[in-house]
């Protein structure tokens, strides 16, 4: 207990918006009220704000007090805020009998060789409990004046009226909380306690050489970085465009690559990915497009054309072989854009890879299905030439089984894709053309006979092989019409390709189903019933449901079906087995090779997704191979969406989409459809982009930082200088792209409430 | 009557007057607030500016909640702070503000004018400097005002703010003259410590309600005022000034001799604290440092303190009639709290003035600027020096 028979001086330290202004008075109250004491309670008063490190004074005395000036050497500090112990010299002065009151729940023993006296009082949680302030900041004054009364030796019982008179809010809390730590401060005096013999407080620094004017050193002294309780810091956000692509592409880089005019760097920006950006800006769905933040603008940014431009832009780029470095050789089943993909990847980390195509051509579904007017096929021939020239090996018209296989390999790859077309309900297989097999043969072959000129042809279907087989249907000199069973909004096929169809001129009935098929005169009869939209399906969309009675028929030269694809079983000799992405091997008891399996047979079905499926199998054999672990790749927890895009930094700007032609005559016609962009367009077009969740060095919060804690350092990156940064926060809400977030370790907690911080 | 003790003042009020008094913790500021209720102002004009903020803030409060029959306006700045209680102050109210550092720069102009125009208006200025930006405690704000006609008080204590403004417009009304009383930042301002507030009954004998005279705005019979005033006529207005600002001091002493009668506080120009024929140094003070410098005075037997309360009008008599026991060896040393861009700071000017074809050497220290803390030991310090040396410099700075 401190004597207070003759002048006290206390100090304390506190965080502004913790209370102790308002504590020293309530106690400067209560001794003058209760005990007829001489009072002083004054804070030293500077700019500060919430979470500021502050220091206020108290004096009480029985007699006159003649000073007014600080407190240098005090019988008593309070600390409340244990947090400022590393900060400032709070213990400087205290005199050698001096008493040391700390909020902490830690025992005072804890604090030996601070103090002759030691108390410790938990005034945080007491104060939480009571519900004042928050964990972030909490108002512990009123706890921390119970302690104080309970070691000047005063009676909590006499104060209580003043307590709840003098707080701000919650009287009856505040009251509360003041008694319990009035019963709760613990004690230790060190009996032995000597003063430190230099003192606590560092050696003072070096004058500054004062010259006028010297306004860098008033101003940088105070280094208010300590008034923090969240930091900001720089730290990118996938962008949704990267976190959509299936291959794993980083797209938001070879966007900001392209608009800088380094197509090069670009190009080996998507290769990282995907060893076909030219294919791929033909004919993926662009799924990083689909997704941009910049549609809440104006229009997405065409990334498709993008890529379309750097693939070309790139169509004479030499990449180097790497040397072969590992005993093991890997077979690949399959020469699509999973199987060359995975067989590009390994290769290039050292494995030697067979590729076996059972075609005369490499490319899998790539050449077989999409028609040329879409993807030209020397496109196509010069993307798989780089793989090839990588040192890839592809042997064709070679059917293979991986019973075939078994032994003379160290993995087996099976990417043989979905070729089998789904059978109709209705008619023979002499009656119903398969419609993936139609494209085969007119892609490999360069001719077929099944349609000729004038043919009126019903297309049943409504994935991209449904458009493309009524598209050529139409270069062939046929009438096509699809019949698709729900409504345009839930067609698979890509939303352009169906666009495109359309301004060609393809009827499509929506809402409708052959359900009969009767041959007459050469011609069939197909019968036709409407559909209507009832509940949604497995797929998420809704399931079309027959009208009764509303059947109407047609009648057509040919039918075409297109309504589903599956594997063929023959790569696993006949056995049917649960094609999935990664290792097989449970399921086929026997082989000594170990199978993989990847591609459209497994899952997906775009050119993108295949891709995306041929890294991951590749990393998964590769880990293999090597004994290693392995995961695939990790998503990005958090995305920049655009909820947390500022669109007001953002000048609305005019898209450049895709030129598309539509030909006068369709006969014969296979030349393609899409064009590209040229250069300057593609560099303004690229552009456009928001940089979503990566700082593109804007310099908006460097404009707004209101303490000039934003600095560009010699790499002309942006940064905070967290010596002065005080952590208020608008930088954050100022980024227009979501590129600085509040730094999760440094914050205090989540629990914060601006009211609360703001009670005096 | 001059005050002269050798004793410190008692604050405390005498017994016969305690039960009229109410014991509170105040700030500076709180007690500056309630000053201005207690003398029935009726008009306050408002303009936000720390360190003085809280007391309009008070004010306002009080008003608010009815406890103070007055009307607050809140001005677009400071320079119409003071020109609308020009207004005001011509329609016979009885009118009070607030301000503070860059606030009474600004008013600079209408300050002239308010004392010009013979207004009794009180006002309370919490003293900060001008530049470097600085909200510390610091005169020279106030100091650089006083060549505008204002009469200025310099506080001590929180008390002492409540009991000036009191007296202050007993002065403003009598020799119609604004007063301007200045409290320190944050040692004044923003600390709680006793006040003994007197009932409203006491205040009310002691400042009766302002009287109406003929020179006030009256419906019944228009005036002009403040018009262009002549080369014939203009000096007698600066004469009739001058002679209401020469009773000023006498006036003080008188007021603070009623004051003690009615409430058992004794005022006066200055104080004079242990100084006599042994004297060998006298420290020259003004506002909170003097509290400090009491305590540091009570250990040196052969040193005095001359505590300066009305600072314009200098109090040349009262500080002529204190030195007049003191031997010529004594030392007059000046502390300023303002730095008036001058070789010396304005008390030690004021007292070379006052002081002219007195044989005592006149030193001065400049210490506390923009809020440096005069601590007992800084003042000890200044005691150390040995200003008779060799070379010593008549002014020194101490830190």
């Amino acid at each position: 207990m401190v004597d207070i028979s003759k002048l006290i001086e206390v100090r304390g330290h506190a965080r502004g918006g913790q209370g102790m202004v308002t504590a020293f008075e309530i106690l400067a109250k209560i001794f003058s009220y209760r005990y007829n004491y001489e009072v002083q309670a004054f804070p030293f008063f500077g700019v500060e704000r919430t979470g500021a490190p502050i220091q206020a004074y108290l004096r009480i005395s029985p007699e006159t007090i003649l000073t007014r000036n600080y407190i240098y050497e005090p019988h008593l500090i309070i600390i409340f805020d244990e947090g400022l112990i590393e900060q400032t010299p709070v213990f400087d002065g205290l005199t050698k009998e001096g008493t040391l009151l700390i909020n902490s729940n830690k025992p005072p023993e804890y604090f030996k060789g601070k103090a002759k006296h030691i108390y410790t009082i938990p005034a945080t949680d007491i104060s939480v409990e009571n519900k004042l302030g928050s964990k972030t900041l909490p108002i512990v004054n009123a706890a921390m004046v119970g302690a104080m009364l309970k070691i000047l030796g005063a009676d909590i019982g006499e104060a209580m009226e003043i307590i709840k008179d003098e707080v701000p809010a919650k009287p009856d809390a505040n009251a509360a909380s003041a008694e319990t730590a009035f019963r709760q401060v613990k004690e230790f005096t060190d009996e032995h306690y000597q003063p430190a013999q230099n003192g606590q407080s560092p050696p003072a620094g070096k004058e500054p050489n004062w010259e006028v004017p010297f306004w860098d050193q008033p101003m940088s002294i105070n280094k208010t970085g300590n008034w923090r309780v969240v930091a900001p810091k720089y730290e990118d956000l996938e962008a949704p465009c990267t976190d959509n692509c299936p291959a794993g592409t980083n797209v938001r880089k070879f966007v900001k690559l392209a608009s800088e005019g380094m197509f090069k760097e670009a190009y080996e920006t998507i290769y990282e990915h995907n060893p076909f950006p030219a294919i791929c800006g033909r004919v993926c769905p662009h799924f990083c497009q689909q997704n941009c933040n910049r549609i809440f603008l104006d229009d997405k940014v065409n990334i498709g054309a993008i890529e379309r431009f750097i693939g070309d832009k790139n169509g004479q780029y030499q990449h180097k072989p790497e040397p072969v470095q590992y005993k093991e050789k890997i077979a690949v089943v399959g020469s699509g854009p999973a199987g060359l993909t995975a067989a590009l990847r390994l290769r290039k980390l050292g494995y030697e890879v067979t590729v076996y195509e059972a075609l005369p051509k490499a490319g899998g579904m790539m050449r077989s299905g999409i028609p040329a007017f879409r993807l030209p096929p020397y496109v196509l021939d010069k993307e798989i030439e780089k793989i090839q020239h990588q040192g890839v090996e592809v042997i064709t018209e070679k059917r293979v089984t991986i019973d075939e296989l078994d032994g003379k390999y160290s993995a087996i790859i099976t990417a043989v894709g979905s070729h089998i077309g789904s059978n109709l309900r209705i008619g023979s297989n002499e009656q119903v053309i398969d419609g993936i097999e139609f494209l085969r043969k007119l892609n490999i072959s360069g001719n077929q006979e099944q349609i000729k000129a004038g043919d009126s042809v019903a297309v049943i279907g409504g994935g991209n092989t449904a458009i493309d087989v009524a598209r050529t249907v139409l270069r062939l000199g046929g009438k096509p019409t699809i019949y698709y069973r729900r409504t345009r909004q839930e067609m698979p096929a890509i939303a352009e390709e169906v666009e495109e169809a359309m301004k060609e001129g393809v009827p499509i009935q929506f809402l409708t189903a052959p359900v009969g098929l009767e041959e007459k005169n050469g011609r069939y009869e197909l019968i036709i019933q409407k559909m209507e939209l009832g509940e949604p399906d497995e797929s998420g969309r809704r399931r079309p449901v027959p009208v009764e009675g509303s059947e109407y028929s047609v009648m057509t030269d040919k039918l075409i079906k297109a309504i589903g694809q599956w594997p063929d079983p023959f790569v696993f000799s006949g056995n049917e087995i649960e094609a999935r992405q990664g290792r097989l091997d449970e399921k086929l008891a026997g082989s000594k090779t170990p199978v993989f399996c990847a591609g459209d047979m497994a899952w997906g079905g775009t050119v993108v997704e295949a891709i995306g499926s041929g890294n991951d199998v590749a990393g998964e054999v590769d880990a293999f191979l090597r004994e290693k672990e392995w995961e695939k790749p990790e998503k990005a927890k958090e995305i920049a969406t655009h909820d947390k895009i500022n669109y007001r930094y953002y000048l609305p700007t005019p898209g450049n989409p895709t030129p598309v032609t539509t030909p006068e005559n369709f006969v014969n016609n296979f030349a393609e459809v899409a064009g590209g962009l040229p250069e300057d367009v593609i560099i303004e077009e690229a552009g456009r982009c928001l940089h979503c969740g990566e700082c593109f060095s804007c310099g908006n919060c460097l404009n707004y930082c209101p303490d000039a804690a934003i600095f560009i350092d010699d790499d002309y990156r942006l940064r905070i200088d967290y010596d002065y940064c005080k952590g208020c926060g608008i930088c954050v809400r100022e980024c227009p792209c979501a590129a600085i977030q509040y730094d999760e370790k440094n914050r205090l907690s989540e629990e914060k409430e601006p009211k609360e911080l703001h009670q005096k | 009557m001059l005050q002269f003790d050798t004793t410190e003042i008692e604050k405390t009020p005498r017994a016969d007057l305690l039960t009229r008094h109410t014991k509170k913790v105040l700030k500076g500021n709180s007690a500056a607030a309630i000053a201005a209720k207690l003398s029935r102002v009726s008009l306050v004009t408002a303009y936000p500016i720390t360190p003085q903020t809280s007391i309009i803030e008070e004010i306002a409060d009080m008003i608010s909640k009815g406890e103070f029959d007055a009307e607050i306006v809140n001005m677009e700045s400071e320079h119409s702070v003071f020109a609308a209680l020009i207004g005001a102050s011509l329609t016979g109210e009885r009118v009070f503000t607030a301000t503070s550092g860059q606030g009474l720069f600004y008013a600079h102009e209408v300050l002239h004018a308010i004392a010009h125009m013979r207004l009794p208006v009180v006002a309370c200025n919490v003293g900060r400097p001008s530049f470097p930006w600085n909200i510390w405690a610091d005169q020279t704000d106030s100091i650089s005002q006083r060549d505008t006609g204002w009469v200025q008080f310099y506080c001590e204590s929180s008390q002492e703010v409540l009991d000036t403004v009191i007296q202050s417009y007993r002065l403003a009304e009598k020799h119609k003259l604004p007063v301007m009383v200045v409290l320190d930042a944050f040692y004044m301002s923003h600390t709680s410590e006793n006040v003994y507030i007197p009932d409203q009954k006491m205040v009310d004998e002691f400042c009766p309600p302002r009287e109406k005279t003929d020179d006030q705005i009256n419906l019944k019979h228009p005036k002009a005022f403040g018009g262009l005033v002549g080369p014939d006529i203009y000096d007698k207005y600066n004469r009739l000034h001058w002679e209401s600002i020469c009773k000023v001091e006498k006036e003080t002493n008188q007021l603070g001799h009623e004051f003690d009668e009615a409430f058992g506080r004794k005022y006066a120009a200055v104080e004079a604290v242990n100084i006599n024929e042994k004297t060998k140094k006298i420290l020259v003070t003004m506002s909170s440092i003097t509290t400090t410098a009491r305590q540091v005075v009570s250990r040196h037997p052969e040193v005095g303190l001359l505590k300066i309360r009305l600072f314009r009008p200098f109090p040349k008599e009262s500080v002529l009639k204190v030195l007049d026991t003191v031997s010529d060896d004594c030392l007059i040393i000046n502390i300023d709290r303002n730095f008036p861009g001058e070789t010396e700071g304005a008390m030690m000017q004021e007292m070379k003035r006052a002081l002219h074809g007195v044989p005592n050497k006149i030193f001065g220290v400049f210490a506390g600027l923009g809020g440096r803390d005069v601590s007992s030991k800084t003042i000890e310090n200044i005691l150390e020096v040995d200003f008779r040396a060799p070379g010593a410099e008549q002014v020194i700075w101490v830190t």
